[in-house]
């Protein structure tokens, strides 16, 4: 099955991860809080229940409890790539622990909130957290371990299955992340914490199970089996409505997701295969969103024309595609740094004239507001649909129609990243000079990545200015562009699900942190600079690839700091 | 229509000699480490609330009437909090990215840049919303002819102009400055000369930073308005004439901010769209900069990592 | 040339260097030592790790393993600014002038860790020796020919007074007649008290000027000697000296 690491510590019994494993459990079942909430739902409510009733289990602490059994089983077995597991539940158990006890001190008014008071303890927190940090500490090294790969060759009925059942996990992973906390800002003031402890949880559960080596091994086997996980993952995504995610709420923000993710997929396949630094990349979106919406026949558009959706949608991205290739030819005199803010600048001038109602193609400040809704085959989009005995909400017909320009998308970019264009935009991704010296014709191919680009984005433009309803230049300023090129790092550049996964942080974390609104940007900036720092290249990283990110090997152990400068 | 040109041309001067100020930032910071720190604007826009802190907080009533104390002691602190700024940024963000790939620190200075403004938007008190900056300098403005410039106005030259000649004496002629060229042109070779590349990148951040913050203090004296945006949009526009100027040349970074300076002003009224699309003139040239002349008009090679 | 016997505490000495790019490992195993006072120099064909021992010793890279020892001091561990302080300078591979600055800046940068008053002084014996610099002295370093780019490199090397100095092919691109300029020179820099480490692919013209020598190849020091018996070395002659 893999080749046990001789490097780490093959020891069966690790004292300190048993340690950490028991502590995890123990801060489960322990109390968290001194004194009971007054605002009443948030036990009945959220997930998170500490007051009470210490051995009843649910959400965090339930989370905990898992996490804590698994650490403590994993710990006495020789499970490959035990290292990994044990650190990943760690960081998940840390995390899980922080966000409950930041909560709990900041909204029970001081430290008094989870240590003692009045005579009753609750210690539950400390316990969580040493627990997490024993398991991280004692497992720090575990990159060192080589991460196990799995060798089954399964028959063709056993793989589908497997991809079947994973994908449906995924699915229901994906609602309840999406639904965990329910409501943010006013509707539900706990959704916030509610919601990260689940993600931290989450993040557990799969850094747990990528140290096993599964998801890599799941990973190719979607990929040998290619056709089939495209089909499967598209079922799963239009099965969205179908689970706790299904109401309008939801609908509405897995399409607003949905749109940034598609953006976000074209524009990793100018940074992230391409190379080339966009930072003014919302501005094709913009550009389709207000060719679409001049099209749309709304009233306050110059053109005033109704032109179907689908046609217009094709008008939007061709245009946005000239546009592409106009901010793309300086790319054959322009490189590096000075590109980048060739875009930015290209972004600044689109957005200066929007502002400025150019043409009376934009609307200005008044925006262009009452864009008619997208209607298909006689359905208008807004609408509930009821498709045999089934109810779905309204908004899920955008839903549909976005998840089937997502897949578009991944479609495209998978073909063109495996496809001969494909590797000359990565030859000049890794060396431009080479990239000449082997033949490719550089600046044609430069060209076509923003093509592309722009193309997709002008698409997503088309079905967002519906969606919304009103098209205004406030939605493509520089910070949109900046947090659609975070989204792609944040995710891993060069790879599909980074920036899916990438697009529906970003977007998620400002819907569900609505109380914390006001600090979004501060965090969103913070979260830059420490991902540079600490993760350049992404949470899911393309493993084919010499990243673009992550500083080349030079060894220099000794001193670390000493180098170029 | 003479009259509103030649008050466009003094006005242009002016916001040149602003912008050189920040310019001479870009432009000494991309020639070290080819970085462009982005969240240079930013430290300009602290240095502004820095100076405005000092007003309200730091000087006593009857100083603030006399503004030849005031003034200076208003630039002291703003330029304490820049440079204090600018090093906690290289420092924490820029450091431990020197030998990471170039997308890297660039991602990171937007950052950096986002956090800055956030930061003054959220912590400084009221400054959700532009603040008034003191009129502490004379307010006897400048009548030439048909030209009016405020006294503050004729300050932000001067000093500008002053200070760049400094700089240059000091590039030119210190051993510092020698070292900083050192490290420019050749950064292996300068530390085989025993130069430490540390504290060569220190001393250009906070010089930088000096710079950017009289320049924000000025600003705000000639504007009379601050608010957390500023440092954004002046950035843009010195970065743009370091470009023109030639990124590396400290005698670039100044004229191309006066060609700037007056593009912007000129095209208020010369150009179609007047003053809503100056903005968009000066992207447009620096567009053109960029492809047709990389180099600017006093830059000697292009220099760009690839 | 002097007999050489190595005794005595070495200037310099370098044990079991292992220095990697990545996965490659340009050095694998290096070890020699460097007399107080001698011409050492290194031989061996491209590639063979030459240039990467000497950048490592100047700080410019760090090794994988191994140590480096200046008068009995671990300098692997230390940056490049503060090695040239200690007194190692090294004149790298190519020049690497400062093109853009004048020659006198060039020397002055060569002078930058010193605060004596011996500077202006030094300038003036580098210009003793080159006299083509001192004519010049207020040009572009970039302007000048190659084998005045290499007197320039040599001097500002001097600049600092090295105790050790480190030659990275300085006879790279020069004609005949330079080349013999060129270590006319570093003997004159010995007489005057500086040990010299040499890297030279003319390992002919190396190993006459050599009190000492070792070869180095794939990565590893291998044979070792005085300059003139590695000259009469039929491994030497074969691989290095394109006799057959």
């Amino acid at each position: 099955m893999s080749e046990v690491s001789t490097a780490g510590r093959t020891g069966l019994f690790r004292p300190l991860s048993t340690a950490g494993a028991v502590a995890t459990v123990l801060g489960a079942l322990l109390p968290w809080a001194t004194f009971v909430f007054n605002e009443g739902p948030y036990p009945a409510k959220a997930t998170l229940q500490f007051f009470d009733a210490p051995f009843a289990l649910s959400g965090f602490r339930l989370h905990l409890m898992l996490f804590g059994l698994a650490a403590l089983v994993v710990g006495f077995t020789r499970l490959p790539g035990r290292g990994r597991v044990l650190r990943a539940l760690g960081w998940g158990v840390l995390a899980v622990s922080a966000v409950n006890t930041v909560f709990l001190i900041s909204n029970g008014g001081g430290f008094g909130a989870v240590s003692a008071s009045d005579g009753a303890f609750a210690f539950g927190c400390y316990v969580g957290l040493a627990g997490g940090a024993l398991l991280v500490a004692d497992n720090w090294h575990a990159s060192a371990e080589p991460l196990p790969r799995w060798k089954f060759s399964l028959p063709l009925w056993a793989a589908w299955l497997v991809l079947l059942v994973s994908f449906g996990a995924v699915l229901l992973l994906v609602a309840a992340t999406l639904t965990a906390g329910g409501l943010g800002g006013a509707a539900d003031p706990y959704a916030g914490p509610v919601f990260l402890s689940f993600l931290g949880a989450a993040g557990g559960l799969l850094g747990g199970l990528h140290g096993t080596g599964l998801l890599s091994w799941i990973g190719e086997l979607s990929e040998k089996h290619r056709l089939f996980s495209v089909l499967v993952l598209l079922l799963c995504a239009l099965g969205l409505p179908l689970t706790s995610a299904g109401n309008e709420y939801w609908m509405t923000v897995a399409a607003n997701i949905g749109v940034y993710a598609a953006t976000a997929i074209g524009l990793n396949i100018v940074v992230g295969l391409a190379g080339l630094l966009d930072l003014g990349y919302v501005a094709f979106m913009g550009i389709g969103a207000f060719v679409a919406a001049n099209l749309s026949g709304a009233a306050a558009s110059a053109l005033g024309i109704h032109v179907p959706f689908l046609l217009a949608a094709v008008i939007a991205a061709v245009i946005a595609g000239i546009f592409g290739v106009i901010v793309g030819s300086p790319t054959l005199r322009v490189r590096g740094d000075y590109l980048a803010i060739v875009t930015l600048a290209f972004g600044e001038i689109f957005r200066r004239a929007a502002q400025n109602n150019i043409g009376g193609l934009t609307g200005g400040a008044n925006a262009i507001p009452n864009i008619p809704q997208v209607e298909l085959f006689g359905l208008e989009f807004n609408n509930p649909v009821t498709i045999g005995g089934l109810q779905l909400p309204g908004g899920v017909l955008y839903y549909f129609l976005i998840v089937l320009l997502v897949a578009l998308t991944m479609v495209a970019f998978g073909n063109l990243k495996n496809s001969r264009i494909g590797r000359a935009w990565i030859a000049i991704r890794e060396d431009e000079d080479v990239a000449r010296a082997m033949g490719i014709r550089t600046g044609k191919a430069k060209i076509l990545a923003f093509l592309t680009g722009a193309t997709l984005a002008g698409l997503a433009g088309a079905v967002f200015a519906h969606k919304t309803a009103t098209v205004s230049y406030e939605s493509f300023q520089f910070l949109e562009s900046v947090t659609l090129l975070a989204a792609v790092i944040l995710g891993g550049m060069g790879t599909i699900p980074g920036a899916v996964l990438g697009a529906a942080l970003l977007f998620v974390l400002p819907e569900k942190l609505r109380e914390f609104s006001d600090y979004r940007l501060l965090l969103f900036g913070l979260a830059l600079v420490l991902i540079m720092r600490f993760r350049p290249q992404g949470l899911v990283p393309d493993r084919h690839r010499r990243a673009e990110l992550v500083a080349e090997d030079v060894e220099l152990p000794a001193a670390p700091k000493e180098a170029t400068a | 229509m003479f009259a509103t040109l030649m008050q466009q041309i003094a006005n242009g001067i002016v916001f040149g000699a602003l912008i050189a100020l920040v310019a001479l930032g870009y432009t000494m910071v991309y020639g070290i480490v080819q970085l462009i720190n982005f969240a240079h604007g930013e430290v300009f826009m602290v240095g502004a609330f820095g100076g405005l802190a000092t007003y309200t907080w730091v000087l006593p009533a009857d100083v603030k009437q006399i503004w030849y104390v005031a003034l200076p002691l208003m630039v002291l602190g703003g330029v304490v909090v820049s440079v204090l700024i600018s090093l906690a940024m290289e420092r924490i963000a820029y450091r431990p990215l020197r030998n990471a790939p170039r997308l890297a620190p660039l991602i990171t200075a937007l950052g950096v840049s986002v956090f800055l403004q956030e930061a003054v938007r959220l912590f400084y008190p009221n400054a959700t919303s532009a603040q008034p900056f003191p009129a502490t300098f004379i307010t006897t403005p400048l009548v030439i002819g048909p030209v009016t410039v405020p006294a503050s106005g004729i300050l932000l030259v001067a000093v500008s102009i002053v200070l760049a000649i400094l700089l240059q004496a000091y590039v030119n002629r210190s051993r510092m400055g020698r070292a900083m060229r050192a490290t420019a042109q050749d950064p292996d070779t300068a530390r085989l000369m025993g130069i430490n590349p540390d504290r060569v990148i220190v001393v250009t951040f906070a010089i930088g930073a000096v710079l950017a913050g009289v320049g924000g203090v000025l600003y705000g004296v000639y504007i009379n308005n601050i608010d957390n945006q500023i440092g954004f949009q002046n950035g843009v526009f010195a970065f743009t004439a370091a470009v023109l100027g030639g990124i590396g040349s400290i005698r670039g970074a100044v004229i191309g901010s006066f060609v700037i300076g007056l593009v912007k002003n000129l095209a208020d009224v010369l150009l179609p769209g007047g003053t809503a699309y100056d903005y968009v003139w000066i992207f447009v040239l620096l567009i053109v900069v960029l492809v047709f002349a990389p180099q600017g008009l006093f830059g000697e090679a292009e220099r760009v990592r690839a | 040339m002097s007999d050489t016997v190595q005794t005595g505490k070495p200037l310099l000495e370098v044990r079991d260097l292992c220095v990697a790019y990545g996965a490659i490992e340009a050095v694998r195993s290096v070890s020699f030592t460097v007399q107080a006072g001698q011409i050492v120099s290194l031989i061996g064909s491209n590639g063979a790790g030459k240039t990467t021992t000497l950048r490592t010793i100047s700080g410019l890279l760090r090794p994988r393993s191994g140590q480096i020892l200046f008068e009995g001091r671990p300098i692997h561990t230390q940056p490049a600014h503060a090695i040239l302080g200690m007194g190692v300078a090294h004149c790298p591979e190519g020049r690497r002038l400062f093109p853009k600055m004048t020659v006198e800046e060039n020397l002055l940068l060569g002078a930058y860790t010193r605060k004596d008053e011996g500077i202006a002084e030094d300038v003036e014996r580098v210009y003793d020796l080159f006299p083509v610099l001192g004519e010049r002295r207020g040009n572009k370093a970039g302007l000048f020919s190659g084998g005045e780019q290499q007197m320039l490199a040599i001097g500002r090397a001097m600049m600092s007074r090295p105790r050790l100095l480190m030659l990275d092919e300085p006879s790279m691109g020069l004609s005949p007649i330079m080349t013999q300029r060129i270590f006319d020179t570093i003997r004159d820099l010995q007489r005057l008290g500086t040990t010299v480490l040499l890297v030279e692919q003319n390992a002919l013209a190396a190993l006459a000027q050599s009190d000492y020598a070792h070869v180095v190849d794939l990565g590893r020091t291998t044979i070792e000697g005085t300059g003139h018996d590695l000259l009469a070395d039929q491994r030497v002659r074969d691989a290095y000296l394109g006799e057959n």
